[in-house]
């Protein structure tokens, strides 16, 4: 074997060793996990079709750039009066890229007094986070943000 | 079955009656996704994460969540609550392999 030849192999069985660890992760990416809900499911199946208008009563709070996407801090907070007659009844934190989009999804009752809704979540990449929320009389209100995520939380 | 450490936290500590606080709910659990692989075995950690929360005052429900495996390690929850006299808060929890717990913490308004 001449030298040329030899440093030739050397290359192609770096070039496929760098690879195919790359292509094994590409297949643990498709692992499904327990529940599987995409955006538009999940939408769908808290909404029962309905649409949900975009409103400045629900205020989403979460930072615009996460550097670890496992501990991501999300406050949802709605201007509701709370009273007997005119409550928020849920409140569904999802996201749009997860496996499963659902994060949280909290029923409240008048005593809670305030419509308040804070927790973490994991976010995978870069995505929205959506705030939905439910009103006693029926309508559904959503707010959305947009969060950088540098590093991934899931796995 | 494991004893799951949690944690009930009332802000502000004084609070009279009639009063909004927040209630902070922290617990200790995994909240294992079902897609992570162990680093040492190699192996997929199976699913396990907290499933419902439920706020009950002075045996009232006064807030429930359904909780999915999105939520981070270690979840906190926060809610808001409106103080109505002396009694009991107690918050239960289920997680999806069936493990439930409870924690309580006293109200008691100062005047």
């Amino acid at each position: 074997m001449q030298r040329r030849d030899f440093f030739k192999t050397l290359g192609t069985a770096a070039v496929v060793g760098a690879t195919l660890p790359v292509m094994g992760m590409a297949a643990e990416e498709k692992k499904k996990g327990p529940n599987e809900f995409s955006y538009n499911q999940a939408v769908s199946a808290i909404t029962g079709g309905k649409t949900a208008e975009k409103s400045d009563k629900v205020h989403l709070k979460v930072p615009e750039i996460a550097e670890n996407g496992a501990v991501v801090p999300v406050t949802v907070e709605v201007d509701s009066p709370m009273t007997a007659h005119d409550y928020v009844e849920e409140i569904h934190i999802l996201d749009t890229k997860n496996s499963n989009s659902r994060c949280v999804d909290a029923f409240f009752t008048p005593a809670n007094g305030k419509a308040f809704l804070s927790t973490r979540i994991k976010l995978g990449g870069t995505q929205d986070v959506v705030a939905l929320v439910k009103l006693n009389n029926g309508t559904y209100l959503i707010a959305t943000q947009n969060v950088k995520v540098t590093i991934g939380g899931c796995g | 079955m494991e004893e799951r450490t949690s944690l009930i936290k009332i802000k502000p500590k004084n609070y009279s009656d009639g009063e909004i606080v927040k209630v902070d709910f922290m617990v200790m659990h995994p909240m294992e996704t079902g897609m992570r692989k162990d680093k040492k075995t190699g192996e997929i950690v199976p699913a396990q994460y907290i499933n419902n929360v439920k706020f009950n005052y002075n045996g009232k429900l006064i807030s429930s969540m359904k909780v999915w495996e999105s939520v981070s390690v270690n979840p906190v929850f926060t809610i808001a609550m409106k103080v109505a006299g002396q009694g009991k808060l107690t918050v239960t929890f289920t997680d999806s392999t069936g493990e439930s717990s409870e924690n309580s913490i006293m109200i008691q308004p100062k005047g």
